[in-house]
């Protein structure tokens, strides 16, 4: 579903990533850990086409299209969400108001007909009970006023309101206690599937406990240094990842 | 001629043809403050970044053509409606309960309050409106009369050179009358060399209230509109002025708070551009204790366009207990357009909730990025955010048909900034 090979991206003037592959199939949870300022944030701004980010080489292909010859809306159309690290308040626009117009530019693009006011309500009804979304999210403003904790329940129901075929999430787990973790992760689960994928950025091997994953990989110093499954990142839990820039050290002497 | 030589020869004229205006005192008040001051030119501090003075060095001379000009009605939609062309009034009044419309020259016993604020003796353009206007609109809502409906004043604005318009309404509520007005300036091909001077005049009794919506849109024409409120004890006054258009449009808006609980909420959204200058001056004087003001003025702009917005509050040392709130937030568009904001807080009392802020800044790139990875178009979520922006001040337009034909206006012209 989406191949990324030989990535290279810079915001400004530093270059952050520097070579990084990776090919996810539909179906699969992949999962990139890494140290601070390896390129996590990076990658999925990337993928998402925020403009502040400079691709300089390399490509990324989403069913066999360039992906970075999008738009972002385009990317988002084609099916690509972005669960952010850091959700953006928007004074003054209403959830709802909101809501209706992403979802309408969505389901325009993929043949389906606007939902009247009815059908949306009880679409949005259902996605809230799907990702156990209590907040009353009418009559406020986009995470205006919303605590850490809902504004990132508030990104997987946008996820499952959005129906995407490829999800990124951007350390989603950040700062989240135990039960907000698990309803993300059931969230996320709930949506895993045959046709879709997740690529999941964390910090932290604990939200693997919940949302396991196919693949591990360790980013580091703007490439993939170290690929494997579900057990790599116990590993890297318990090691930390001196070992890894050990190991590193070791072949480039 | 100049336009103070016109004053004077006016005051003449007027001396000998009617001796007995009932306004005579007043208008020789506001010539001879107008004699002293003359117009004011960017020197002085009020009007430093509006260059008024520019269209009378250009000869503007007063006129009162618009009597043979067939009048464009508004597209606004509320009935009941009066129509105003350029400075001349429609006798063709609606009848509603509890109101009555006449007119100066009907000398009825409301002529007295014409003048009766002052504002001919403390702002220029009113004296020179004062001592050239040559009717007033005079709209009387009786005690406990509260009407449903909004008014629509229709403004139609009508030149083709250089002449000077001096239109004026007074409005009168008794006590506990309520009145919500749409004031419509509008018009096409308008001479960007003539200038509307509008005064109106509002008593607001007590327990009464008032709303005046002003919808700007003059095209290419030029605007000074001063609004002079008075408000008694438990009274409300609410404006919310919406400027689409226009080459200069100055707003003088000033609010005296006289009677105890009251209130006063003055709001505004501007959207400017191309070589445009929009400027709202606001004061609230608070002189008793226990009321309240607010204000949110908030505009967009682009191109080379300038915004002025200055808000004075002054609470006067009696005015214990006052909450006064003011905020001025701007979005540039351009890099080459110019906001220019001053809010202002003279405070004699000391216990007293009083605060003001104002931003000027850019859109948000994170929430145009954050919109468009959702789905929405660039363009889309420009119009939503901004849309957004709006909202606070529309929200205040208690007119629901109103606020969706605003809302609307403000769309079709947001698509024609960029």
């Amino acid at each position: 579903m989406l191949r990324i090979e030989n990535l290279h991206a810079r915001v400004e003037e530093k270059e952050i990533l520097k070579g990084f592959n990776l090919t996810v199939n539909a179906g699969e949870v992949h999962a990139i850990m890494g140290p601070n300022g390896a390129g996590k944030s990076t990658l999925a701004s990337v993928l998402a086409g925020n403009s502040n980010f400079e691709v300089t080489a390399g490509s990324v292909s989403l069913d066999g299209v360039d992906l970075l010859d999008m738009a972002p809306e385009e990317r988002a159309r084609e099916g690509v969400f972005l669960a952010f690290q850091y959700p953006v308040e928007i004074p003054g626009v209403s959830n709802t108001n909101f809501l209706r117009a992403a979802l309408g530019e969505v389901r325009k693009h993929r043949g389906l007909p606007e939902l009247d006011a009815k059908a949306f309500l009880a679409y949005i009804k259902e996605k809230k009970e799907m990702v156990e979304l209590t907040a009353d999210l009418a009559g406020r403003a986009v995470n205006e006023g919303f605590s850490g904790g809902e504004k990132k329940r508030n990104e997987i129901f946008q996820m499952a309101m959005l129906d995407p075929k490829l999800a990124i999430l951007d350390e989603t787990d950040s700062g989240l206690d135990i039960d907000a973790l698990r309803i993300v992760a059931n969230g996320v689960n709930k949506l895993r599937s045959k046709d879709k994928a997740f690529i999941v950025i964390t910090h932290y091997q604990r939200l693997l406990d919940y949302i396991v994953p196919d693949f591990v990989h360790v980013l580091y110093n703007g490439r993939i240094v170290k690929s494997g499954t579900k057990e790599l990142a116990l590993e890297l839990e318990e090691k930390g990842y001196d070992w890894i820039k050990a190991e590193l050290e070791e072949t480039a002497a | 001629m100049s336009i103070l030589k016109e004053t004077t020869e006016v005051l003449g004229h007027l001396l000998e043809a009617m001796p007995s205006d009932s306004l005579f005192a007043i208008r020789e008040e506001a010539a001879s403050f107008l004699r002293e001051k003359g117009i004011p030119s960017k020197r002085h501090e009020d009007w430093k970044y509006t260059n008024i003075k520019r269209l009378f060095d250009n000869g503007l001379a007063s006129s009162s053509s618009a009597e043979t000009l067939v009048p464009r009605p508004s597209s606004l939609v509320p009935s009941p409606a009066v129509q105003l062309t350029n400075s001349s009034v429609s006798k063709n009044f609606p009848t509603l309960d509890g109101v009555t419309f006449s007119l100066f020259s009907d000398a009825g016993e409301l002529n007295r309050f014409i003048g009766k604020s002052g504002i001919h003796g403390k702002q220029e353009l009113a004296a020179l409106n004062t001592v050239l206007f040559t009717d007033v609109l005079i709209i009387q809502v009786k005690k406990n009369a509260q009407l449903a409906q909004s008014l629509l004043i229709d403004h139609s604005v009508s030149a083709t050179g250089s002449e000077l318009f001096n239109s004026r309404i007074l409005i009168v509520l008794e006590d506990g009358a309520k009145l919500n007005c749409v004031h419509h300036f509008h018009g096409t091909a308008i001479s960007d060399s003539s200038l509307v001077n509008h005064v109106t005049e509002a008593f607001i009794g007590a327990n009464a209230s008032l709303e005046l919506n002003f919808l700007q849109e003059i095209g290419t024409g030029n605007l000074v509109n001063t609004t002079e409120v008075n408000v008694e004890r438990d009274g409300r006054f609410t404006t919310n002025t919406v400027q689409l258009s226009g080459k200069l449009i100055r707003n003088n808006t000033n609010v005296r708070i006289t009677g105890q609980n009251a209130e006063a909420h003055l709001n505004g959204f501007y959207m400017i551009d191309g070589n445009d200058l929009y400027d709202n001056h606001t004061l609230v004087d608070h002189l008793v204790p226990n009321c309240q003001s607010n204000e949110v003025y908030k505009g967009l702009l682009s191109g080379k366009a300038t915004g002025v917005f200055n808000g004075k509050v002054h609470v006067h040392r009696d005015a214990q207990k006052t909450n006064a709130y003011q905020q001025n937030k701007n979005i540039l568009l351009s890099d080459t357009a110019t906001m220019n904001s001053k809010p202002e807080l003279e405070i004699y009392a000391d216990d007293v909730k009083c605060s003001h802020g104002s931003t000027t800044g850019q859109l948000d790139e994170d929430a145009v990025f954050y919109l468009r990875s959702r789905g929405l178009s660039h363009k889309g979520a420009i119009a939503l955010l901004l849309t957004a922006f709006a909202s606070d001040v529309l929200v205040q337009v208690s007119d629901e048909g109103l606020r969706a034909v605003l809302e609307e206006k403000i769309q079709s012209r947001l698509s024609g900034m960029e």
